[in-house]
This record gives structure tokens, C-alpha cells and sequence, in this order.
């Protein structure tokens, strides 16, 4: 675990090209770029990653996203983001309505959701989650905090965006311990590469520049498949500093 | 009422539906005298816990926990105590989709014994848990998930501003507050402020849970502390990093007895 830990501290800043690059804002630009101007978009708690790239979709490209969250705040602009959470009151600061977390929830089940940003701690290459333990369920080995919002959530919102700050051979696996759940999964983004979800199965989307395809094969325990070799782009220049207006204290690279 | 007569109305082995969402206006200085009242093998309810059930869980007090997700979120991490007491084998985590607790709470307000719930499809949380099950929709023939009612025997909860008979208002996120007093056998409240109940009559903003189903509401400033509580405080970071510092079950009672100035204040 200490050595895994590690390996991602050494993650938060990687060099490419003479020029310093937070992993995590390349994340963070990937999953705001998937959302679309117009759309229905929800995160939950534990969520800095997808809550900055929300709130940078809609100062850039996508103006007109609905920002849906735990708080119930529709449309929140925060004056200052928490370090702590994702899920407080400051996400019901300066909302235009109220639409409490029962609601984004029944409103997924009617096919109203588009985006849905959760995360889990395996995933396999036929698109499994497990968000809920390792080992055997009822006398588990590890406890994880549980999914949350996923079973749910995963197979009703019209695209479900996963991230998740690991990406090693436990963490990608050929068979998950646990079926929390499946089902509408658009693209898995981690610190190393972008999956995509394509007629049952995972497959290779981007590699993020500050890595390489061998190392993606080195940490992923399935077989590595994809059509040709492409690379996340960058933050742009006025993503970066949209980033740095949304959230200038960098909580957003909390998970690394 | 005071706080320890209020928690008294709660017995051992009950249905504890408890309010707020994460560090967020959770009832802490109830769930503290839970603790001190060395509750036994209560069933806790919530969507989204984190230091409450983690607290109770430190303290002996629970015998399961039906959640979707129960974690201080990513600065806090981890809900040690829980985990430990599910890998043990001494709490028995019922683990939910936040929306299948919702759905449960619902079904128990209504006063029916289960609910449809869309979305749990393919899981094999519907395998594992006796709660969860497949039938056959009556009318489509098709197959349907639903998931057992859950009637908490009682829900705490703190609040804002709440009128000495109970009636009371939650300013900011209500989280599944209002749910939960709707579908709770008895409610106790803690409340910030009491505030008089012309408050409430003579303005067009109501409270959000009526008297009537209220049973106890004790007067208690800071009573989510160290949690939040939207328009008065954020997280208290020190009492918080103190909580998580603690090792075992004496440690926790030296906790606990140092917050006796908040949870029992002299008028």
C-alpha cells in the first residue's frame, strides 16, 4: 500500500516537454471536456476532480450544463470551495433552486440525467464496478466506504463518467471480488490514460502524454486493447487559468 | 426537554434514522449521548454517514448499518472504527445505493413494505442482502427490483431554528432530513436557536417538519459541532483531527466527557 501511495505523490506533477503538468488537471480538463453544453450533470460527495471540472465546463464550453450535487444547490457558484467536501453548503450558495439529492436520483430513473461522475476501487474489463469490498461480503477483508450513488446511478444516467486516482494491476483487474454494479460507462479516466466503454468491454481511449502505452499495459491487469495510439491533449492555456480562478488553493488534486 | 432525557426515549436495539449528510448537520451531541447512554445494538439508517456512525460504531452501540456510503469523504478519510467493525464481523454493513435508503424511507412513509427501485439492475448486491429482491411487475410482466421498507423507530436530527413544541426549520441543504421525520416513529430534535412560534405562523416561510410528529426538542447551540452546521459553523478541523486520533473505547470516553459544556449548557 505505502509503495502504491508513493507512486502516485510521484504522479501529481510529471514533466512533459520542459513544462510542469499537474496529472490531476489533465483529468480534470478530460472530464470536463465530456460535457456538453445543455446537459443534466450531478456528482456526489468525495468528488474535488468532478466538481472543479463542472464548474470548469460551464465557464468555458458548456455555460448552460444544469450543475446538479448532494446539497441540492441548482447551479451553484461558490465564492470559496471546501478543502474537506464536495457535498456542503457552499454548493447551495448563489443556486438559482433547490433539487435535494432524492430528486437528481428520481430524475435518473426517468432517463433525465445525462452526466453522472462517480468513482469505485476495481473496475474489470467487461465494465464491472465494485465500489463495496474486497474479499467476501459478509465478512469482508476491506470495508470500502460503499457506492454511494453508483448502483444507481451507473446504469440509469446516460453516461456515467468514472474516475479513479489509482491505476494499478488491483485496481484494473480481469474480474472484479464484487459486482456493485454495471452499465452506462462512457469513459474510466485515471492518472494514466482514458478508457472508453465499446460493445462490452474497455478499451483504450487516450494516453495521457505524461505517460506512455507501455505503462498503461504495466499497470493494468487485463489485456490493453485500443484501435490506434492516441494522446489526452493538454490543458489549454485558458483552461489553466479558469482553473486557477475556480479553485486557487489546488484542492482539487486532494486525492494524490 | 434536556438531552439525556431526550436520548432515554431511544431503546436498545432500535432503528436509528439519523440526519445530515456527511460532516455536514449531523446530530452530533445526540449521538454523543448515545454513546455516553452506552446504547446497545442499534440498526443505524442513513444515506451518506461519516463521524455519527463512525462515533457509534467506536462506541459499541450498533449492531448494523444501512447506508450507501459511510466515509468522512477524501480529506478526512476513512470511517476507521466502522470498517473495523464490519471486517470483525461485529456490525453488519447493509450496504445501500444512497437512492435504495431513500426508496426504503419512502415505502415506510407511504406505509407500504417495499418500493420499486429502478436502477438496481445488475448487481450482486441484490444476491447478498435479504433487503433487496426481484419480482415481477403485476402489470408489464417485466422484472422489477424492490427494496424492504425501512421505519426507523426513531430519527434524530439537529436544525437551525425549531419552536419550543418542536415545529422546525432547516436553512441551507436539507440533505433527507425532511424524509426522514416523515418516516421515523418518534423524531427528537436539537436545535440551534428556539425561536418563538409566531416565527412560523405569522410569516409564509413554514417549518419544514410539524410539531406533531416531533417528540422531543432540546435546545442545543453547536449540537452538530464538530460537524457543520450551514449558517453558523463549518467543521470544527481540531476536534475533528482529536476524533480521529482516538484508538479505542476509553480513549472515547475522555472525548466525550469534554464536550459536557456543549451537549449540557446552563440557561
Amino acid at each position: 500500500m505505502a509503495s502504491l501511495m508513493g507512486k502516485a505523490r510521484d504522479k501529481m506533477i510529471s514533466t512533459y516537454k520542459n513544462e510542469k503538468v499537474q496529472v490531476s488537471d489533465i483529468m480534470i480538463c478530460a472530464m470536463a471536456r465530456l460535457i456538453r453544453n445543455g446537459e443534466n450533470v450531478f456528482h456526489g460527495v468525495s468528488s474535488h476532480m468532478p466538481m472543479v471540472a463542472v464548474m470548469l465546463a460551464k465557464a468555458l464550453h458548456a455555460p448552460d450544463a444544469v450543475y446538479l450535487n448532494i446539497p441540492g444547490g441548482v447551479n451553484p457558484k461558490p465564492r470559496n470551495l471546501e478543502k474537506y467536501t464536495s457535498a456542503g453548503s457552499e454548493l447551495y450558495e448563489q443556486a438559482v433552486a433547490a433539487f435535494p439529492l432524492a430528486e437528481v436520483f428520481d430524475l435518473s430513473m426517468r432517463g433525465r440525467l445525462d452526466v453522472a461522475f462517480l468513482s469505485g476501487i476495481q473496475f474489470d474489463k467487461t465494465g464491472n464496478v465494485n465500489a463495496s469490498v474486497i474479499g467476501d461480503y459478509h465478512k469482508p477483508k476491506v470495508r470500502m466506504p460503499g457506492g454511494a450513488g453508483s448502483a444507481v446511478l451507473i446504469p440509469t444516467a446516460k453516461r456515467a463518467i468514472i474516475w479513479r486516482t489509482k491505476h494499478d494491476k488491483r485496481t484494473f483487474v480481469e474480474k472484479v471480488d464484487f459486482v456493485t454494479t454495471r452499465g452506462n460507462i462512457d469513459r474510466i479516466i485515471t492518472p494514466l490514460c482514458i478508457f472508453k466503454y465499446e460493445q462490452g468491454e474497455l478499451i483504450l481511449d487516450t494516453i495521457h502524454p505524461t505517460s506512455s502505452l507501455q505503462e498503461v499495459i504495466d499497470n493494468t491487469g487485463f489485456e490493453v486493447k485500443y484501435h490506434s495510439i492516441e494522446y489526452t491533449p493538454l490543458p489549454t492555456n485558458e483552461e489553466r487559468m479558469m482553473l486557477q480562478r475556480i479553485d486557487p488553493k489546488n484542492y482539487r488534486n486532494i486525492e494524490f | 426537554m434536556s438531552l439525556t432525557q431526550a436520548v432515554e426515549l431511544i431503546q436498545d436495539y432500535d432503528t436509528v434514522g439519523i440526519g445530515g449528510n456527511v460532516l455536514h448537520r449531523a446530530p452530533m451531541a445526540l449521538v454523543r449521548e448515545i454513546a455516553r447512554q452506552n446504547k446497545k445494538g442499534l440498526h443505524i439508517v442513513k444515506t451518506a454517514g461519516a463521524m455519527d456512525v463512525d462515533l457509534l460504531c467506536l462506541a459499541e452501540c450498533v449492531s448494523s448499518v444501512d447506508a450507501g456510503f459511510i466515509s468522512y469523504e477524501t480529506e478526512y478519510s476513512l470511517a476507521t472504527h466502522y470498517r473495523k467493525a464490519v471486517q470483525n464481523g461485529v456490525v453488519k454493513g447493509n450496504e445501500h445505493a444512497c437512492y435504495t435508503v431513500i426508496s426504503a424511507l419512502r415505502a415506510a412513509t407511504a406505509g407500504i413494505p417495499f418500493m420499486p427501485v429502478k436502477g438496481l439492475q445488475i448487481s450482486d448486491l441484490i444476491e447478498v442482502n435479504d433487503y433487496f429482491t426481484r419480482i415481477q411487475d403485476p402489470f408489464s410482466g417485466e422484472m422489477v427490483t424492490v427494496v424492504k421498507a425501512i421505519e426507523p423507530d426513531v430519527v434524530i436530527l439537529h436544525v437551525q431554528e425549531a419552536d419550543k413544541n418542536g415545529n422546525a426549520r432547516i436553512l441551507g441543504p436539507k440533505y433527507d432530513d425532511v424524509l426522514l421525520s416523515r418516516a421515523g416513529k418518534k423524531v427528537i430534535l436539537t436545535a440551534e436557536t428556539i425561536v418563538p412560534e409566531s416565527k412560523f405562523s405569522f410569516s409564509l416561510d413554514k417549518a419544514d417538519i410539524p410539531f406533531f410528529l416531533v417528540n422531543a426538542v432540546v435546545h442545543l447551540p453547536k449540537g452538530a459541532s464538530p460537524c457543520s452546521c450551514a449558517t453558523k459553523y463549518s467543521i470544527d478541523r481540531k476536534n475533528l483531527d482529536s476524533f480521529k486520533a482516538i484508538k479505542d473505547k476509553e480513549e472515547l470516553k475522555s472525548y466525550l466527557d469534554n464536550f459536557k459544556t456543549i451537549d449540557y449548557p446552563r440557561y
